[in-house]
């Protein structure tokens, strides 16, 4: 008799000191070997990953980390949160990241992370470069203004989750099998009231990397960009100028997938961040 | 063009579950081309009850899509090209506009989006 089939994924708990104070993270984890460490898009969770965290080649050579940040995913929002206003800053997003690492003991991972985690790997590209061994920013630009009304997602006559997911189905590839452009918008469905909302001011607000994409010096810790061709959030065009102002840096366009590659077509992006991979070596 | 929205509004009738998503949209859509050429779509409960052909300047709307012929024909296609994939990207790619009370699209989005790429299916 065998026992049961479990995937490799580990899930555990974690409280991380922040500069805001002491955060309860659920993390997942799997693999072996050089440390990934793997961020979700906005209004999601970790599950985003899972494909790439039950990818037994991948994990040959990898150990991926996938934390859900703080108020998303299994990830409780601070006490208190019922009374506040949640609303991600750069500052705030890149001291979690650092807590975590620090937390994890992880020592120079790889960093790769989608939509705004692309954008907060530029950020960290720009300012801790020397934290990490490489980037991997996925549909990833320095900036790009947003194109609907933040506000729309948080409102108390409408079902937010329902609106953010149909509104980023737009970003979602029409070559998507159906049970994975599904499952993408789920997590979008099942965010947190105002957290979606919250995630994209950070994203669609803080324009701090304009103008400064060029003092990001690959040579101490490379950078490449994956952006999917129906992106119509970070196009491919944010994308490669973006990666043309960063000395050194690279970029891949995906023609057949979206703004949720890892999660809306797993096996259509592996290669392409197999390769993303293999430029960190 | 009408032909394609009778099928359209045919094919939402076999959709139990666009017709239980939509089931509280009373709104009128409004379909307009650049040639000046307009479809009132007038939902009941979440079908299309009538489809009205313009021009009128009598017939009020909810909100409305402003196109041309071509790009919703690339909109309709099984496997639409980049940016043809969705009315946003109509939009984006400054193929559309979308006037009118955009908020009532965005609480039902998803029925919206769904009832207007069911000629997709329908045409293929």
């Amino acid at each position: 008799m065998t026992g049961p089939a479990f995937e490799p994924i580990h899930g555990r708990y974690l409280t991380v000191d922040t500069a805001e104070g002491p955060r309860r993270l659920h993390i997942e984890t799997a693999g072996q070997g050089r440390d990934v460490l793997l961020l979700h898009t906005a209004g999601a969770d970790t599950r985003q990953w899972r494909h790439v965290l039950c990818d037994e080649d991948l994990c040959k050579d990898n150990c991926f980390w996938a934390f859900d940040m703080p108020w998303h995913g299994k990830s409780l929002p601070p006490d208190g949160w019922q009374e506040r206003e949640y609303l991600l800053t750069t500052e705030g997003y890149i001291d979690t990241i650092l807590a975590v690492m620090d937390a994890l003991g992880l020592d120079r991972p790889i960093l790769a992370g989608c939509s705004m985690g692309g954008r907060i790997a530029l950020q960290l590209a720009l300012r801790h470069p020397d934290r990490f061994a490489g980037f991997i920013a996925i549909e990833a630009s320095d900036f790009q203004p947003a194109w609907y009304d933040i506000d729309w997602f948080d409102r108390p006559d409408a079902h937010g989750g329902q609106m953010g997911a149909a509104l980023v189905s737009a970003n979602i590839s029409p070559h998507a099998p159906e049970p994975d452009r599904w499952a993408t918008q789920w997590g979008f469905m099942q965010s947190g009231p105002g957290v979606f909302r919250g995630d994209l001011s950070f994203y669609t607000r803080d324009d701090s990397l304009v103008g400064k994409l060029g003092e990001i010096d690959t040579t101490r810790a490379r950078v490449h960009i994956l952006v999917g061709a129906y992106d119509l959030t970070c196009t491919p065009d944010d994308a490669e100028r973006t990666a043309a102002a960063i000395p050194g840096a690279t970029c891949t366009v995906m023609p057949e997938l979206g703004h949720f590659p890892m999660s809306e077509h797993p096996t259509a992006f592996r290669p392409y961040l197999a390769d993303a991979l293999a430029r960190m070596a | 063009m009408q032909d394609i929205l009778e099928g359209m509004a045919a094919a939402l009738e076999r959709r139990p579950h666009l017709l239980r998503l939509g089931r509280l949209v009373q709104d009128t859509v409004l379909i307009r081309l650049d040639d000046g050429r307009e479809w009132f779509l007038h939902y009941r409960d979440g079908r299309i009850a009538h489809i009205e052909e313009g021009p009128s300047r009598k017939t009020p709307w909810r909100f409305g899509i402003v196109t041309d012929r071509e790009a919703l024909d690339a909109f309709w296609q099984q496997t639409p090209k980049p940016g043809f994939h969705d009315i946003f990207g109509l939009a984006k790619i400054g193929r559309a506009r979308i006037e009118g009370d955009v908020l009532a699209l965005v609480k039902t989005l998803r029925f919206h989006k769904e009832v207007l790429a069911l000629p997709r299916g329908v045409r293929s």
